[in-house]
């Protein structure tokens, strides 16, 4: 027994000492694995694990390999805040990750204390904007970005009267109470701004209210699977008009939710790698890799990780300090999803929206 | 539309909404009213119904397609293997704490409630699973209300499931031995009732008629979760509390009258869609403090 204990004792030792002098970079990534968003978590965390994995095979950077720590912030302010406790006490050298902008919001403080430079690939709130401690970057473009691609919409499809769906959380209510505004300034009317709870499945109130104020367009601007549900209703309620939905909703989930009531839905889209002519070669290594196809984050989350990987080759170390300055010196950084350059506050510089219709039970390119 | 096609189309709303509190609440009522329990577990009782149905419906429509006919079986066979869930949850968590305080008993439900919810969600990775069917969304049009056939069917179902209930609570010697034993246990055992045996038939018809809402949901709103069976839970034991538990055309009453309330009282003109749940616990709430036997109940007075 004692021998066994002195073996273990010395390989614990051994290993000790065999430890590589440098140290691997480690990457948090802060994804909603559970709950009602956790298909686009995981989408996330494999695209950073892809990245991760093929940094890794050409050796790394700087000759160090990367490691990752995923926790999981649940899309709930309360979870996030925890799941950043635990990633910033894990020791990482930055984070990569922030799906839902209500929980993303909560936790740019902890990585800011920190000093932990966060690459946000997902959330999009204009609240980033002010609230931005100065170390987290935007890759995806903010709310505001898809309000100007949604008004056009709208005027190009003659819609008059509009009614706007969310859920009160920090990225629908922001896209909404955006929408409102354009629109409204652009001399249209807005004759319905309503608000559904999260989870609620029987949307059926909602919809008598939405065909009694009698509107041309329906725009949802939270997330698939209450969106899913929401068409479903408007639809077997009778509804005729034309329905749109947010970035948010920009998933094959939704068409599975709303079967053949999504038909001819409109929907604002980030790149998503199927229409992009770089996102080939990236569906067909993701989908070798995790037999699954790569959801509307993805391709924006692989940028986020290399885009940071690229960052800590020009500061030429992991330092934390290093490497945010030379994020935010980051100049049109080729991205599968196009160059990624950032405004003064960090915001990603250009917008990247797209406008997709459901055609045949698939998304397409709205011309 | 005007007002009164609004008032239609809200009563057809409530119904839909009425029907799958009714079916859930009565489930919360049967065994409060046979051993006083108030089984939290039910709500997740009727989640874990409509993840069997849909598991089935996907079995099954290579067969049958994913019309009515699928339908109605995955509907049936999983009102049948959620019965026997319930039975094996009573006989596993429930019964040897039959002659235990109270509070252990409601403890231990919410106990199996954390079970069944967070085993579902380790199953299904805490996904939302879309319900495909092959239903459309033809239906019935007066003016501009709109009723869907499968809302229609959704209604009749509940109906013929309710009146079979209450033929069977009040015509069948089984139902005779729950009604007994709701109001002397230990004088039951006496007579030689296989008390144990009534409680397990108690909680299958009960989990069963959750989860035959349970899939129906499914169906009308095409994706059920895993946390589909919080809010619903605590829905129906309002609905079961506002007709008075323990009492099975309380709960029915209670359940379509708490549907009318979410789609009346939301259609205000300065309350919004939000507040629907705002209405049924602030609902709860009067009646534990007013009428705290309910609708239908009688006073009852306890002995210290």
């Amino acid at each position: 027994m004692r021998k066994i204990a002195l073996l273990f004792a010395v390989s614990v030792l051994v290993a000790g000492l065999a430890a590589p002098a440098m140290a691997d970079i480690k990457v948090g990534i802060m994804v909603p694995t559970t709950g009602s968003e956790a298909t686009y978590g995981k989408d996330m965390e494999n695209a950073v694990k892809m990245a991760v994995d093929e940094l890794n095979a050409k050796g790394g950077v700087l000759g160090q390999k990367f490691t990752t720590f995923t926790a999981d912030d649940g899309c709930d302010p309360q979870m996030a805040t925890a799941a950043a406790s635990k990633i910033t006490s894990a020791g990482v050298d930055a984070v990569v990750g922030g799906y839902c902008s209500g929980a993303t919001l909560p936790t740019l403080k902890i990585y800011a204390d920190a000093g932990i430079p966060f690459v946000i690939t997902a959330a999009n709130s204009s609240k980033f904007s002010d609230m931005n401690p100065g170390n987290a970057f935007l890759v995806n473009a903010i709310g505001s970005y898809q309000v100007e691609t949604a008004v056009a919409l709208f005027k190009k499809m003659g819609v008059k009267k509009l009614a706007i769906v969310h859920q009160g959380d920090g990225y629908s209510e922001d896209l909404a109470s955006l929408t409102q505004k354009k629109w409204k300034e652009s001399g249209n009317e807005v004759v319905a701004y309503e608000l559904v709870n999260k989870g609620e499945q029987d949307q059926s109130a909602l919809v008598t209210r939405l065909k009694s104020k009698n509107p041309d367009m329906v725009f949802w601007t939270a997330y698939y699977a209450d969106g899913g549900l929401l068409i479903k209703q408007l639809r077997q309620g009778g509804y005729k008009g034309k329905i749109a939905v947010g970035d948010g909703s920009t998933d094959a989930k939704l068409l599975q939710i709303g079967g053949k009531a999504t038909e001819g839905v409109y929907a604002l889209a980030n790149p998503l790698p199927e229409f992009l002519t770089t996102g080939k070669k990236f569906i067909a290594d993701y989908k070798a890799k995790f037999k699954t196809d790569p959801g509307p984050y993805s391709a924006l989350t692989y940028d986020g990780m290399m885009l940071l990987a690229d960052a800590i080759k020009r500061a030429g170390s992991a330092d934390k300090k290093a490497v945010t300055a030379a994020l935010k010196k980051t100049d049109k950084f080729p991205g599968l999803s196009g160059p990624v350059s950032f405004t003064d506050k960090n915001l990603l510089a250009t917008s990247n929206f797209v406008v997709l219709l459901v055609k045949d039970g698939k998304w397409s390119l709205s011309k | 539309m005007d007002t009164l096609d609004i008032i239609s189309q809200q009563i057809a709303n409530s119904l839909i909404l009425g029907s799958f509190y009714a079916l859930v609440a009565l489930g919360y009522s049967m065994v409060y009213g046979i051993i006083k329990l108030l089984n939290f577990a039910h709500g997740d009782v009727y989640m874990v119904g409509a993840f069997i149905g849909f598991t089935l419906l996907s079995l099954l429509s290579g067969f049958l397609g994913d019309g009515w006919l699928g339908i109605s079986a995955a509907v049936v066979l999983s009102m049948i293997a959620t019965g026997f869930l319930g039975v094996v949850i009573q006989r596993i968590a429930y019964r040897p704490l039959l002659s235990a305080p109270r509070l252990s008993i409601l403890i231990t439900a919410m106990g199996v409630s954390l079970v069944l919810f967070n085993a579902v969600m380790a199953a299904t990775f805490g996904e939302y699973k879309a319900f495909e069917t092959g239903l459309d969304f033809e239906g019935v049009d007066f003016g501009s209300i709109h009723i869907s056939h499968t809302q229609i069917v959704l209604v009749l179902a509940t109906a013929l499931l309710m009146t079979g209930l209450t033929l069977f609570i009040n015509r069948t010697i089984y139902g005779k031995a729950m009604r007994a034993i709701s109001i002397d246990m230990d004088a039951c055992r006496l007579m030689g009732i296989d008390v144990n045996k009534i409680i397990a038939l108690t909680f299958f018809v009960g989990s069963a008629l959750a989860a035959a809402a349970g899939v129906m949901a499914g169906v009308y709103y095409g994706s059920i979760h895993f946390f589909m069976g919080f809010i619903i839970g605590l829905k129906a034991f309002t609905a079961a509390v506002f007709g008075g538990i323990g009492i099975i055309p309380g709960a029915m009453l209670g359940g379509l009258l708490l549907g009318a309330l979410e789609s009346f009282g939301t259609q205000m003109p300065w309350i919004g869609t939000e507040w629907k749940d705002v209405f049924s616990f602030g609902l709860l709430i009067l009646i534990l403090v007013f009428k705290p036997n309910g609708l239908m109940g009688r006073n009852e007075i306890e002995r210290m």
